[in-house]
């Protein structure tokens, strides 16, 4: 009833093959958008753009690279955070290097780098699977943390061993650094996440995602069937790579304005890959619903005791949120094993052919 | 999947989502009314870290800060008749949620309290924006020592630098430094590699030969690999930059190497009694230079036990009382306290706001007598602040471990900051260029 689909008929090719076939789904997509694109920029406090906006927005990025490796082409990895430390590190010496360059292009130029580096640590991938591989990303891991501390060209020298993002001005706006407001940053968050996701859901339909999903369901079959796995996997490392150093680029330079070599930490990695877990793997909207859950819950957790005027401690509530979170996770991973997108998906399915359950 | 049951639970489940979204708009809503009320107090709030890998060091300080607010609050009505709310928002030292916590604390705050070295990164080049005072007491980056630079900076009474240069003259005093050898061993973190510029420069000077042994985050609790180096390399003396995990790590392995205690000397957040306490006797000698100290018998701890203590509003106990970093946390808050009422007697006013209570951190004078006035007898030694010092550079004294606790080992001793006066003006200058446009305090004559 409120997804009926009757009625609603395809007469060309072109309209079958649409990104949003379903009327209902292209509206809720229209909606969404429009309350991130004007909504939430017109309503939003400094403290919901940088606690909750931008990271949410970054966070699902970095999932949904991470997920174009995993979830698609099956290539498990937990090297995660070190990749978008390699983004953010390019980015840093870009933008010191060169001052003139316009910021958003060295965003955009800085996953070039954590793409090539990618790739040479998906090369082993040829060769192994599963948790082989794992344990191969999780080399790269530290091997590269540890490169960003001791390598003290990539951080300019600097003493402390930190990189601290400069003032940037952009056709006379301040876009990254300390003077620049949170509704700019949210806005280049927001265009640079809304492009890689059009890019992705794109790929992920095209020749290249139906070459990844055949690696990943089983690779012999897809090697027999002609598909070429090493451009198969390489591609799909590069491609999730890039992603991956963007949203790095975009965490370091939009939104924490300064950062050490141990916040690229396993921790990270983890962070974002239950992220992609939680939200479903081999899916685009379920980075957003995972990084809500991840990122944004417990932050809406925290103000929640307080605002109710309920007297508990600070610790308090950090303690109980931890558990809160602990749980819900399990809960959702429960109910649906295959994550948020699937639970959105049967939710869908069922409203779709509702009140008549068959 | 097709069972009506599921269909059910679903559409139910959907529901209680819905309900439970209309809950959190209307908290959040409420969130955003309730900062308008305007409360009779001043805001100071502090980033506590109560949770976390870092909690056991974390909660003494904490309970140490709040006591002595608490304590203003029931004895004194507040600061200038005015109470203080110390609220807590915990951050687990985690920089995301310090980040978080500074967010949610800065419009109505008139000081940011960051305690952690990541943190305080984050929130420094913010603070020049937001126009809000950050307080780091012994913390933080040691140029902010430089006021016309950081004009929202504070890192008072002392900066690492001053620890290291006092650590030095007291090892001078044990005998000529030429010719021996220090390991410098601590947490290869940017608080860690804090003091190294002027250990290479007074190296260099005094002739002494400089180890740098750093200690990776994930080698905090087994450094074997740091301590074989140092048996290889025989150094006379050890000096400890640790944090955590990191001092208790360090102190049971200096024992199970049999190192000499007497040479093993650590920053002020290396002295910690529980960390010490596991080696106990074993661990007598062991030094820390410091700027606090506890002393019982000080007119403050009775107050505080009187109003705060007895009074059932304490977190602490009595074992923890006795310490070095619970009283440590009741000095951090002192020289606050000190700061919001020099504001409040320049200003005329017991309501101030962020800029004014800048004017009052900068204008603290914490002479002998004053000391005595607050009760805080043999606490802190005696310092000053001014528009071009943030720092103060009180001095401090070394601390020895005898078995059960630390007690003095030293006169008061002052660093010789002339030694990097230069340095402090040249990393104080690199940070402003890196980070332009940043207004400095041109007004600023001292």
């Amino acid at each position: 009833m409120f997804y009926r689909t009757a009625g609603q008929f395809k007469t060309s090719y072109k309209a079958d093959q649409a990104l949003f076939p379903v009327r209902q789904d292209a509206i809720l997509l229209m909606v969404i958008l429009a309350f991130a694109w004007v909504v939430f920029p017109l309503t939003a406090s400094e403290f919901t753009f940088q606690t909750l906006l931008i990271p949410v927005l970054i966070y699902a990025l970095a999932a949904m690279g991470l997920n174009i490796l995993t979830g698609f082409a099956g290539q498990l990895s937990l090297g995660t955070a070190a990749f978008m430390g390699v983004g953010a590190y390019a980015c840093y010496k870009l933008i010191t290097i060169f001052p003139w360059m316009n910021p958003i292009v060295a965003i955009m130029l800085s996953g070039i780098f954590s793409a090539g580096i990618g790739v040479a640590f998906g090369i082993p991938s040829l060769r192994i699977k599963g948790f082989y591989l794992a344990i191969a990303t999780l080399a790269a891991q530290f091997f590269l943390v540890w490169l960003f501390e001791k390598w003290a060209w990539l951080y300019n020298y600097n003493a402390s061993g930190a990189i601290q993002v400069p003032n940037i001005e952009m056709a006379g706006v301040w876009i990254s650094g300390p003077q620049a407001s949170s509704i700019t940053q949210y806005y280049v968050v927001l265009a640079v996440v809304t492009i890689m996701t059009i890019l992705c859901i794109n790929l992920t339909r095209g020749t290249l995602g139906r070459t990844w999903k055949a690696t990943r369901d089983m690779d012999i079959a897809a090697e027999l069937i002609g598909i070429n796995l090493m451009k198969s996997k390489l591609t799909a490392f590069a491609i999730s790579s890039y992603i991956v150093g963007v949203s790095g680029a975009l965490f370091v330079f939009m939104w924490r304005g300064a950062a050490e070599p141990n916040l690229f930490d396993i921790q990270l990695s983890f962070r974002v890959l239950f992220i992609a877990i939680i939200g479903g793997l081999g899916s685009i909207m379920g980075n957003y619903l995972g990084a809500i859950l991840i990122v944004g819950l417990p932050v809406v957790l925290n103000i929640v005791p307080s605002a109710l005027g309920i007297p508990i401690s600070s610790a308090t509530v950090e303690h109980l949120n931890i558990m809160i979170v602990g749980a819900l996770i399990i809960f959702f991973l429960i109910i649906e094993p295959h994550g948020l997108n699937q639970l959105w998906r049967l939710i869908r399915e069922k409203l779709t052919i509702w009140p008549f359950p068959h | 999947m097709n069972d009506p049951k599921t269909g059910d639970i679903l559409i139910h489940w959907e529901e209680t989502m819905k309900k439970l979204l209309k809950l959190t708009s209307a908290v959040a809503l409420g969130a955003v009314l309730g900062t308008a009320a305007v409360a009779q107090e001043l805001y100071a709030p502090n980033l506590a870290y109560r949770t976390g890998p870092f909690a056991a060091t974390g909660i003494p300080l904490m309970n140490g800060q709040a006591d002595y607010l608490n304590m203003l609050n029931a004895r004194d009505g507040g600061i200038g008749g005015i109470k203080i709310n110390s609220e807590e928002c915990e951050t687990g030292y985690s920089t995301e949620k310090g980040v978080e916590c500074y967010e949610k604390t800065k419009a109505k705050a008139i000081v940011t309290q960051p305690w952690s070295t990541g943190i305080t990164l984050q929130v420094l080049p913010k603070t020049n924006v937001d126009e809000i005072p950050i307080l780091a007491p012994g913390y933080g980056f040691s140029p902010m020592a430089d006021g016309k630079v950081f004009q929202w900076a504070f890192n008072t009474p002392s900066g690492y630098w001053d620890a290291a240069s006092m650590i030095l003259q007291y090892l001078q005093g044990q005998g000529d430094l030429n010719g021996k050898k220090i390991a410098f061993l601590h947490l290869d973190h940017p608080y860690g590699k804090e003091p190294l510029p002027l250990l290479e420069k007074k190296a260099g000077e005094m002739g002494f030969e400089l180890v740098p042994i750093p200690v990776g985050l994930k080698e905090m609790q087994n450094q074997s690999a740091q301590w074989l180096q140092i048996r290889r390399e025989r150094p006379d003396y050890v000096v400890m930059w640790g944090w955590g995990a990191m001092n208790a790590g360090a102190i049971t392995e200096a024992v199970k190497t049999k190192f000499p205690m007497e040479n093993f000397i650590g920053v002020w957040w290396s002295g910690h009694d529980a960390d010490v306490k596991i080696v106990g006797e074993a661990g007598k000698g062991y030094k820390s230079i410091s700027w606090s100290f506890p002393n019982p018998d000080a007119p403050v701890m009775a107050d505080i036990k009187k109003h705060v203590v007895d009074a059932g509003l304490t977190q602490s106990n009595e074992e923890e009382m006795s310490g070095v970093f619970y009283s440590r946390g009741i000095i951090i808050s002192a020289i606050l306290a000190e700061g919001i009422a020099a504001a409040q007697a320049e200003f005329g006013t017991a309501e101030i706001n962020a800029s004014q209570l800048r004017w009052g951190l900068e204008n603290i004078n914490m002479t002998e007598e004053r000391i005595a006035e607050l009760g805080l007898d043999g606490m802190v030694p005696p310092f000053s602040t001014s528009c071009s010092n943030h720092t103060g550079h009180s001095g401090g004294w070394m601390l020895e471990w005898d078995g059960s606790k630390f007690v003095k080992a030293s006169d008061h001793l002052m660093p010789d900051t002339s030694d990097y006066a230069e340095l402090i003006a040249t990393k104080a200058g690199e940070y402003a260029d890196a980070n332009a446009p940043w207004p400095t305090n041109d007004a600023c004559e001292g």
